[in-house]
């Protein structure tokens, strides 16, 4: 594994991510903008990505419904990692649908965070 | 007024001389004496004096005679003296028909079914007078008075006493009485049906009537009656007597019947005064037994307490102190409308909260970001290979960041919209509690004993409320213990049966003999600022929990002492 992206808009979490995963020999990207992100995951081909939900312009399950263009289920689900602050519900059953990884904000312990993240 | 003096020779003038005692000239009121003439006593040709209850009327040569006293009798004889007008043989013909018609006056009357053999007329009058003071100063109700009335001698073959009372302002009359001696009437008629009947009776100059003359009110009887008018500023009403039969009434008995309701008036006025102020109470009581906030009304009158269903079940174990005073035909101690205003707090605390909780969520929600990528980055920096003082203020930020997360979790817990029980440590109970209280209780010291029993026990309470309590409880320590030093909050958590106790102390000046049975009065308070409610509260919410809060006495040791129990399910 290789390329993760990260899609967070708070820029102080995006970028500590980014350093803690380049630390452990990962590239990353980083976009704050899911339109942005979507493009991006169009042009790139990237092992993880790390999605918030909240995001300014749309939210993180518009970014996964778009990217079934270029990605069947089980690569989502093996692919994308749901980063919410909000676990309501809803939250959590929209995202048992697409069967991905689902971590609550904020970290209880950052290095089980990362590892749930990286791992395959 | 011109006094002449009394002529004794024969070229007599033209308008009689009459004394009258002061008493008959405060009845006459605005009454025109003329043409007649006021004289003294000794000059006057004829001198009127109301003694008792019968008119004396006497002239110089000593000759005298009585009657029963009431006001047509004055109008009408000294409505004739005006006629009469002169001469003194013509005086004495007034003089002669005035004796003559007295006596036969008062026999027609007394005998007219009313009298007892062997009684004089006199005797009767006093009798009737002497009923009428009983029969007033004896009722308490109107329709009790006006059922008493007919046993007045003159009513007694009378079947039916009746008021049709308007009070200023109603859209309906109501008649008020008894009918064939014994039956009570109570029903409404409309005011402008009263309006018709009153004017009429008053515009009559003959108040004897006949219902057939009113074919279109409803009357509760047919036949003749007798009828006067009264007004007052509040009501109008008329006064009825029937016998039920189609016979006309005397000229006498109508004067009785208008003398009766003379005398009568004040207490017509008394009694109507208590109804209307009964009536009021009972409509007060009404509006008041879903006002939406405790509270207790007192009839200082009666002395009687109401107190409507928020009261009893919340506050009824309470002396409340009554300082607003309402004045009017009853009077009212109400609570004091800014005390009103604490009990608004006191009911729509839970309301608040609530709202308040919701704000707090979304606080924690938005604020939870920002937070975590402090923490983060910080986390992240101190691992970097920068100096050490870069790395303790990445520390200290996160430290900062840390207690910002508590404070705000705490808060959304204490404010969480719904108290339901769930198990909590006690230890974080009391912990949270001081958290919270930390601005409050920053100079004061804190220690906790736990036995062996509570140390790790679990309760199932809603959390807000014990949180509260204990919170109170420190932020009043710490209030009192202002600038002391050395200032101690001790809390000893023991466990007797199935109940959990949490006794808080402190060292400070305590709490003053006489103001310990206080305590737990709402409104009481030794601050400044205080609202007199925080114990008051604090106190009801342990009882809901099935507990208690107590203020022990000390054991002559300084400070002040109370015990929270709470149960263990």
């Amino acid at each position: 594994m290789k390329k993760i992206f990260i899609i967070e808009d708070e820029v102080l979490i995006q970028q500590s991510l980014k350093k803690l995963f380049e630390r452990r020999g990962f590239s990353v990207d980083v976009s704050a903008s899911g339109k942005t992100a979507i493009d991006m995951i169009m042009t790139n081909d990237y092992d993880r990505i790390i999605c918030d939900l909240m995001l300014q312009d749309i939210s993180g399950f518009d970014v996964i419904e778009e990217s079934k263009k270029k990605y069947s289920p089980s690569d989502i689900s093996e692919k994308f990692v749901i980063m919410t602050a909000y676990n309501s519900p809803q939250v959590l059953s929209r995202a048992n649908a697409y069967q991905c990884r689902l971590l609550n904000k904020p970290f209880d312990n950052i290095e089980e965070a990362l590892s749930l993240m990286t791992e395959s | 007024m011109e006094n002449r003096p009394h002529p004794s020779d024969k070229t007599a003038p033209q308008h009689l001389t009459l004394f009258l005692d002061e008493s008959i000239l405060h009845d006459l009121g605005d009454y025109s004496l003329s043409p007649l003439e006021l004289a003294p006593m000794e000059n006057a040709q004829f001198a009127l004096l109301k003694k008792k209850d019968r008119l004396w009327m006497s002239t110089p040569d000593g000759e005298n005679c009585d009657f029963p006293y009431y006001l047509k009798n004055i109008f009408r004889l000294l409505e004739d003296f005006k006629s009469y007008g002169n001469g003194r043989g013509e005086s004495h013909e007034i003089f002669d028909h005035y004796t003559k018609t007295s006596q036969q006056l008062e026999k027609k009357i007394f005998s007219s079914g009313a009298h007892e053999p062997g009684k004089s007329n006199k005797d009767l009058w006093d009798e009737i007078i002497k009923k009428i003071n009983a029969v007033s100063n004896e009722s308490v109700s109107l329709g009790g008075m006006l059922e008493k009335l007919l046993d007045v001698p003159f009513l007694q073959n009378f079947q039916s006493s009746l008021v049709v009372l308007h009070l200023k302002g109603q859209t309906k009359a109501a008649v008020i009485g008894t009918l064939w001696r014994s039956e009570k009437v109570n029903s409404l008629i409309e005011v402008r049906d009263f309006n018709v009947l009153f004017n009429s009776i008053k515009k009559a100059k003959i108040k004897s009537f006949h219902t057939e003359n009113f074919p279109k009110i409803n009357i509760p009887f047919n036949g003749s009656f007798l009828a006067n008018d009264v007004i007052s500023k509040k009501y109008s009403l008329i006064a009825i007597a029937s016998r039920h039969d189609f016979l006309d009434y005397s000229d006498d008995e109508i004067d009785l019947f208008q003398t009766c309701i003379d005398l009568l008036q004040p207490h017509f006025e008394r009694l109507i005064d208590q109804e209307f102020s009964d009536k009021r109470i009972s409509e007060l009581r009404l509006c008041l037994k879903d006002f939406p906030l405790p509270l207790r009304v007192r009839d200082s009158v009666s002395g009687t307490s109401f107190m409507n269903d928020l009261y009893r079940s919340e506050l009824q174990e309470q002396d409340i102190f009554f300082n607003k005073k309402i004045q009017g035909p009853f009077s009212l101690d109400l609570y004091d409308s800014d005390e009103l205003r604490h009990y608004a707090f006191d009911l729509f605390h839970f309301q608040r909260i609530s709202l308040l909780g919701e704000l707090l969520n979304t606080l924690r929600h938005e604020l939870s970001n920002p937070l975590f990528g402090l923490k983060l980055s910080s986390q992240i920096y101190t691992t970097l290979d920068v100096n050490q003082d870069s790395i303790d203020i990445m520390i200290e930020i996160e430290k900062n960041v840390n207690r910002c997360q508590v404070i705000i979790e705490n808060f959304s817990n204490l404010y969480q919209v719904e108290n339901e029980s769930k198990p909590i440590a006690i230890r974080k109970l009391i912990d949270e509690a001081i958290v919270l209280s930390k601005s409050e209780s920053r100079e004061v010291k804190k220690t906790i004993d736990y036995t062996s029993d509570t140390e790790n026990l679990s309760l199932t309470v809603p959390l807000i409320f014990v949180v509260q309590i204990i919170f109170n409880l420190i932020v009043n320590a710490s209030q009192a213990m202002k600038g002391i030093r050395g200032s101690i909050i001790s809390f000893k958590v023991s466990r007797k049966e199935n109940e959990l106790r949490i006794e808080i102390s402190d060292n400070g000046p305590g709490i003053h003999q006489d103001k310990k049975s206080q305590l737990f009065k709402p409104f009481f308070t030794t601050k400044t600022q205080g609202t007199g409610l925080g114990l008051v509260l604090s106190r009801n919410l342990a009882l809901k929990m099935g507990g208690n809060l107590e203020y022990l006495d000390n054991n002559g040791e300084e400070g002040a002492h109370f015990r929270l129990t709470l149960p263990i399910l």
